[in-house]
């Protein structure tokens, strides 16, 4: 891990209410091909930490790097034409829009591309492929996780950070979902995924970061992660340890 | 609540600074009633009076006075011009009657009742008398169905108004979050602007003052979006303050245009004087049905934009959800700029052709303002298409509720429809129910 990180967060303070700090100087880096796993309790910070990374919360102090360009104070639709793309956790699709037009708008910045750009989102999420025409607010949660990571991925980004993407879906689907989140890796899309289901999580991770109360508490590869004894005590509870 | 109390001092010194100069121009301007007398003309008194049908003088009709005994003290045959005048010896009460034996063929008196007149006459003034010209209506009058056509066809003239200033004020509450009060405002200046053009200033032609007022207006909501309202949001005002804040800007802009335009009503110098065309059961006139087209070109252009173009589905966008459109890479803030151009535009737009289709005045779009909100609400906040067809509804409504009730009752109507109508459909005609999950 010698070259530059793809995505370097340095000692980032943010919060939501002023005064308030959720975030309290937390540290993340994202090389090239890799997925990286951030898990930890309710509450400890994991989406506000995308969030800030990406733009969508002003960041208090602390700094944001893309391949060596500061970005922490740049605005997300910024962000997406220099390749980065984020899929949020609830609220991941225009529900008046149809699947089509919600496919178009990942491709507002470069409308050129739509059609080429379609054709490969396409062949990764069949389902919304027979949906284009359905308003998008009539897709079941499953389809419309698949939608949303879609709609990310019509710019062809570097990097995509996923928020919660298993949240809220049947067992069959969050298998579909961790599938396909590590397609899109082997298409060369380095991934930051925040998921509460840590175990699946670390399973696909080359490397973890476990965030307590704002701050960074562990990290490490994902499989040590998964069996380290005091992260299986703090945060991945009974059921991994009888794996 | 810093911001609170910023709306607040905004309204006090609104209305602190205003208020005096209400009354006055209210009281200065208010034009006369039509029976009494407008002009001393010398010493003499006299009754006179003028008369036209559909907008042409009517020549050579006899119109007699006597006393209230009968006596016969003048007569006189209005000119070519429709004029005529009878000067009276002595001030007192004088009965005024028109021969209708000598009224041109196919001119009768709007109403066939009402051939004579008891008025009082002063010293030095002269009086007029008005004899209203028309078609001969049959004696039981329009059947219901006609009454009906009619008012039909006025509500949804109306309607198309109501339904255009309310598109902008639907998309910028979708985009933004916020309710703006002072949009009614865009509407009257859209009408006084366009009115300053073509009666007062340079006197263009009411169609170059019309496209000018709506470019200012366009400006001006572009210009308030980027001085006032983009700050705000950046600092995190929330929606209530912003809220009292177009209260504040509503009276301020409203009573400029109060100082600078008075408080009378005015009309435009064009298509002032129209004759009704007959289709079927229904009269209107010329002007009437060309606004009528035009509006319904405008909503079907606007609703295309939103449909098709590239920027009308990053707006549908940025309505449905702004964090996931910026993700998405739209420039919220450029489509919130564009949305406030186009709504203040389209706004301007109505005010003048409701300024055509009446008049112009400085609270026509604060009466319009209510409707809009009825408009907005029923068909579904937060939907373009929705304002669009609450707005045809709404005017409707009351419209067609002046058939059976007074016309002061009429905005009870729209009101009503719209709480019944949000008791079928709470999310709105148009509004959607969304699947959760």
């Amino acid at each position: 891990m010698t070259t530059t990180p793809l995505v370097e967060a340095r000692d980032l303070v943010a919060g939501y209410v002023p005064g308030v700090d959720i975030l309290r100087g937390c540290t993340l880096e994202l090389h090239d091909g890799e997925i990286v796993g951030v898990i930890g309790p309710n509450g400890a910070g994991k989406s506000t930490l995308i969030k800030a990374m990406f733009g969508l919360l002003a960041v208090r102090s602390g700094s944001v790097h893309f391949r060596g360009e500061d970005i922490t104070v740049s605005t997300p639709h910024r962000l997406v034409a220099k390749g980065i793309g984020y899929v949020p956790q609830v609220a991941n699709v225009f529900p008046t829009l149809t699947v089509n037009e919600n496919l178009e708008m990942g491709t507002y910045l470069r409308p050129r591309e739509f059609r080429k750009r379609v054709e490969a989102v396409d062949a990764l999420f069949p389902r919304i492929g027979e949906r284009r025409r359905q308003r998008a607010g009539s897709l079941s949660g499953g389809e419309r996780q698949m939608l949303a990571m879609a709609r990310a991925l019509m710019m062809d980004p570097q990097v995509l950070f996923l928020d919660e993407p298993s949240a809220g879906l049947s067992p069959v689907f969050q298998d579909q979902v961790f599938d396909r989140v590590r397609d899109i890796n082997a298409d060369g899309v380095a991934i930051v995924m925040v998921e509460q289901n840590a175990r699946r999580c670390l399973e696909i991770a080359d490397r973890g970061y476990v965030l307590d109360q704002g701050r960074n508490a562990y990290t490490g590869e994902g499989r040590d992660l998964l069996h380290d004894p005091k992260v299986i005590e703090l945060y991945l509870g009974t059921l991994a340890q009888a794996d | 609540m810093q911001q609170s109390r910023l709306g607040s001092v905004l309204i006090l010194l609104a209305v602190a600074l205003l208020w005096p100069t209400v009354g006055s121009a209210l009281g200065g301007d208010e034009p006369g009633t039509p029976t009494t007398t407008t002009a001393a003309a010398g010493d003499v008194q006299a009754y006179e009076g003028t008369l036209t049908e559909a907008g042409e003088p009517v020549e050579g009709v006899t119109i007699r006075v006597e006393t209230l005994e009968g006596e016969e003290v003048g007569a006189a045959e209005s000119g070519a011009d429709g004029r005529w005048q009878i000067p009276i010896a002595a001030p007192g009460r004088y009965r005024v009657t028109i021969d209708t034996e000598t009224l041109p063929d196919g001119v009768d008196l709007a109403n066939p009742e009402a051939t004579t007149f008891e008025t009082d006459i002063f010293a030095g003034r002269p009086t007029v008398v008005l004899f209203a010209l028309g078609e001969r209506v049959g004696t039981g009058g329009p059947s219901d169905l006609e009454r009906l056509a009619q008012s039909a066809t006025n509500g949804i003239k109306f309607g198309l108004i109501i339904a255009m200033a309310a598109v902008g004020l639907s998309l910028i509450f979708a985009t933004t979050g916020l309710i703006n009060f002072a949009h009614g405002e865009l509407v009257t200046l859209g009408a006084v602007i366009a009115w300053f053009l073509n009666a007062r200033g340079p006197r263009w032609s009411l169609v170059v003052a019309s496209l000018v007022s709506l470019a200012i207006c366009g400006l001006f909501g572009g210009a308030l979006e980027r001085t006032v309202w983009r700050p705000l949001r950046v600092r995190q005002v929330g929606l209530f303050q912003l809220f009292v804040i177009t209260i504040g800007l509503s009276l301020i802009i409203r009573h400029v245009l109060l100082i600078w335009f008075g408080g009378q009503r005015r009309g435009y110098l064009d298509y002032r004087i129209q004759t009704q065309w007959e289709l079927g059961p229904v009269s209107i006139t010329p002007r009437d049905l060309a606004i009528m087209a035009l509006s319904a070109l405008i909503l079907v252009g606007v609703a295309t934009v939103l449909q098709r173009t590239r920027m009308g589905k990053a707006t549908r966008a940025v309505a449905d959800n702004v964090d996931l459109s910026e993700s998405s890479g739209i420039d919220v803030q450029r489509v919130i700029l564009v949305v406030w151009i186009a709504g203040a535009a389209l706004a301007a737009i109505g005010g003048i052709f409701l300024g055509a289709l009446e008049s112009v005045d400085w609270q026509m779009g604060t009466r319009l303002l209510l409707l809009m909100f009825a408009a907005v609400i029923l068909g579904g906040l937060g939907t373009a298409y929705g304002a669009m067809v609450g707005g045809i509804i709404v005017g409707l409504v009351t419209e067609i509720s002046t058939i059976w009730v007074p016309s002061a009752l009429k905005l009870v109507f729209a009101l009503g429809a719209m709480v019944l109508a949000l008791l079928v459909r709470p999310q709105g005609i148009l509004g959607r129910a969304e699947r959760i999950g």
